[in-house]
């Protein structure tokens, strides 16, 4: 049953809203995501699934600001992607389907440190957020290995460490455990339920939500409507 | 921290970003520099062969073109490379952590320039030592430091043109042809290897509606005494009021395209 009231997290603090968001892409096709309204609270870690091509790596952009939808708005912690645009992405951390994103024949440490700087992650902090991302996805022994000559999966540490490192309140991560191994996905899973402990906010995107621990709710994504399971 | 000191930082951390990728590759800088110097021996023994009237004093003509090199040098570092690295960063994946980063897609591609545009003065520098120690190029040094304050104020005005022909890349995806021409014809109506007082009459108004000939003018006369045709204030005034008009319009530009490829979602299409 397509949700026609907010699909709202357990928290009372709202931290992404989502309201009467559509995107068409082809008008043939119908909408991919129509009137889509989410709530999400402080502490929610959601796994937002749906089949390949409904409409979940759209919502994630959406949210995150990287693309408009046709109606609606998004608002985290109060903030317009577009006209806040600076306030909202030092709150957001994402992380995009794939392995893109990433320089060749930069080192994961230089990476962390491009990120830190282009996130404004106050200098006096920097060290700190870069050591403390390096850490929590076990990077240290590869830290500072250029990115080609690492394994996919290892290149998927360094961008969840980079989606990470600049403390964002809401984290979108789409496909986060793709190339990932059992030791990833624990690591993985670890980090995230830290994450939501302190306050901090995740959906988590894939076809079936697997390997996903302990998701506070499952948001179905079909027909470009959401179901709350 | 402040705001615009964390801009600054940013802009740093993508010319470290650059740096970093440049000195991967060993022999790119070697290369380079080869490339330009080659050049410079090129256009050395093209002027022993042709005489050219508006030119009196012997090298004279040489001097003129490997002024016309170095900034042609800078103008491709800026005009013509920043659409390719746009275009680049959008292929790779890379560019959306620029748009999903407080820093932003404007300020991001406008810092991108800042490697190239170093890299270019370097070469410059190099250039032209090596066509003053090689095959004697008279150097105004009195007046010759003054060029590199000049580049970064003509370098402004460049980037102006840069970052629309960026925009045009967020927006059309393709824009590497029209680029390639536009490098073209702006070395012939520059004034980069000849004298534009050489074009036919009805275009050479253009020669004086842009920033690179006063800027190309104003090099020449700092670093290899060329006489100017008018007062070095106006043509100071020409490119400073270039950058401070053309600077602001460009950037809003680019911002423009950027919210448009946003709200169309072709932002990470390529």
């Amino acid at each position: 049953m397509a949700s026609k009231t907010p699909v709202t997290a357990v928290a009372s603090v709202e931290r992404l809203v989502l309201s009467g968001v559509s995107k068409t892409w082809e008008p043939e096709a119908g909408p991919v995501l129509d009137r889509v309204d989410i709530a999400l609270g402080a502490g929610a870690l959601v796994a937002l699934i749906g089949s390949n091509g409904a409409g979940k790596t759209t919502l994630l952009r959406i949210a995150a600001g990287l693309i408009g939808p046709d109606e609606g708005r998004v608002r985290l912690d109060g903030f317009d992607p577009f006209s806040d645009r600076r306030e909202f992405q030092q709150r957001l951390g994402y992380l995009s389907a794939g392995q893109g994103g990433l320089y060749a024949r930069i080192s994961i440490t230089g990476h962390l440190e491009y990120w830190a700087r282009i996130a404004f992650v106050p200098r006096a902090s920097r060290r700190n957020a870069i050591e403390g991302a390096i850490e929590r996805f076990q990077l240290r022994d590869i830290a500072s290995r250029r990115v080609d000559r690492l394994s996919t999966g290892q290149r998927q540490r360094a961008r969840l460490a980079m989606a990470f490192l600049h403390d964002p309140t809401l984290v979108l991560l789409d496909e986060p455990q793709s190339s990932l191994d059992e030791e990833g996905i624990h690591v993985l899973n670890d980090v995230l339920a830290q994450y939501v402990d302190a306050g901090g906010t995740a959906v988590c995107c894939s076809p079936r939500g697997e390997n996903i621990d302990s998701p506070s709710y499952v948001l179905d994504l079909h027909d470009g409507r959401l179901t709350r399971q | 921290m402040n705001v615009a000191l964390a801009y600054a930082d940013a802009a740093l951390g993508l010319l470290k970003r650059d740096a970093r990728v440049f000195v991967s590759y060993r022999l790119r800088f070697l290369s380079q520099i080869l490339g330009a110097l080659f050049s410079v021996a090129l256009f050395y023994y093209i002027s022993r062969l042709v005489r050219v009237g508006t030119f009196r004093a012997p090298g004279a003509y040489f001097a003129y073109t490997v002024v016309g090199l170095v900034i042609l040098e800078v103008l491709v570092s800026t005009v013509s490379v920043l659409p390719g690295r746009v275009r680049q960063e959008l292929v790779a994946g890379t560019f959306e952590k620029v748009i999903l980063s407080p820093f932003g897609a404007v300020a991001g591609i406008a810092a991108m320039t800042i490697f190239p545009f170093l890299m270019a003065l370097v070469t410059g520098v190099i250039t032209i030592a090596f066509a003053v120690v090689v095959f004697g190029m008279n150097l105004r040094w009195q007046t010759a430091p003054l060029s590199i304050p000049l580049a970064f104020v003509g370098g402004l005005a460049f980037l102006a043109f840069a970052l629309l022909i960026a925009g045009a890349v967020i927006v059309f995806k393709q824009a590497q042809a029209g680029v390639g021409f536009l490098g073209t014809f702006i070395s012939l109506i520059g004034g980069f290897f000849f004298p534009v007082a050489l074009l036919p009459p009805w275009i050479q108004w253009l020669s004086r509606a842009q920033p690179f000939t006063p800027t190309l003018q104003l090099l020449r006369n700092l670093l290899v005494g060329t006489p100017l045709q008018g007062s070095p204030w106006v043509a100071l005034l020409k490119i400073i009021l270039w950058a401070i008009v053309l600077l602001p319009t460009a950037a809003l530009a680019l911002g423009y395209a950027v919210r448009s490829a946003q709200r169309r979602g072709t932002i990470i299409e390529y």
